[in-house]
């Protein structure tokens, strides 16, 4: 089975994450991308192809060569994903801010 | 393994306060659930290789479901590092399968979550919370539809 590509499976990979890094300063042709890596230019223009499938880059082209930006707004995603979850952690460190607080009151009690 | 959250508070306490709230189970109980929730239980084995059971009980209007999660260490620095595997268990301890939770299949498993302490002054400590999932294991989130999911997570935990 076929399993259609998504951003979460774009940034699963370290590598596909390093030429995002490198895309988001400025569009580069594959070429120039596949320089930064130690990898074959065919691995390194894989990873190009899947991050291009998930709508992470854009492409356009310009003369013969092409040219790959980054596509922010796809990142967002990821960010709406995990959202709940770092809500839930900033829900815990309040309730420790309190239960803290209330120790510290506690404590400074006692000793008087 | 890819950052998934940091989120980071300075506190109005000395590191061994800090420290304490994660290794003493009564106090465990008193943050681990979201807002409106309790935490009925928290058995801490806090050793490395030890693995802590820690629930979080939904508000009785919202079902009153409990949750169950299991932290098993892996590393612990004292005053400086706790690091442990996150996963949803059953209440006995037993890993469990999120689906079975009702909770999203692809709901990240083996989370590994670090958290730092540091004194930054006297009497207040940083505290950092990090957690690492691997993203393969939620890459069909697509398919079953992000909307869908995230409604139902936001109804978990909200």
């Amino acid at each position: 089975m076929e399993i259609r590509r998504d951003v979460f499976q774009a940034i699963a990979d370290p590598t596909r994450r390093a030429i995002l890094g490198l895309v988001a300063l400025q569009a580069m042709t594959p070429g120039a991308i596949a320089e930064n890596f130690n990898s074959s230019r065919q691995t390194i223009s894989k990873h190009i192809q899947i991050l291009n499938e998930c709508e992470l880059l854009s492409q356009t082209q310009s003369g013969r060569e092409i040219y790959y930006h980054f596509n922010p707004s796809k990142m967002k995603e990821i960010a709406d994903w995990l959202d709940p979850y770092r809500k839930l952690w900033e829900g815990r460190l309040s309730a420790m801010d309190d239960l803290l607080t209330e120790m510290q009151t506690k404590k400074g009690k006692s000793k008087k | 393994m890819a950052k998934q959250i940091e989120v980071t508070r300075i506190f109005n306490a000395p590191i061994e306060m800090v420290w304490k709230i994660w290794t003493d189970p009564e106090l465990v109980k008193r943050w681990w659930g979201p807002k409106h929730y309790i935490s009925p239980v928290a058995r801490i084995d806090f050793r490395i290789g030890g693995q802590s059971l820690v629930s979080m009980k939904a508000p009785p209007e919202m079902g009153g479901q409990e949750f169950f999660s299991i932290w098993e260490y892996v590393k612990i620095v004292p005053l400086k590092t706790i690091e442990f595997i996150q996963n949803l268990a059953d209440k006995n301890g037993n890993k469990t399968d999120p689906a079975k939770l009702g909770m999203p299949s692809d709901f990240p498993l083996d989370i590994k979550t670090v958290v730092t302490f540091k004194e930054v002054a006297d009497n207040k400590t940083e505290m950092t919370v990090t957690e690492y999932a691997e993203f393969g294991s939620i890459s069909n989130f697509a398919q079953i539809g992000l909307e869908q999911s995230m409604e139902k997570m936001a109804a978990i935990f909200s």
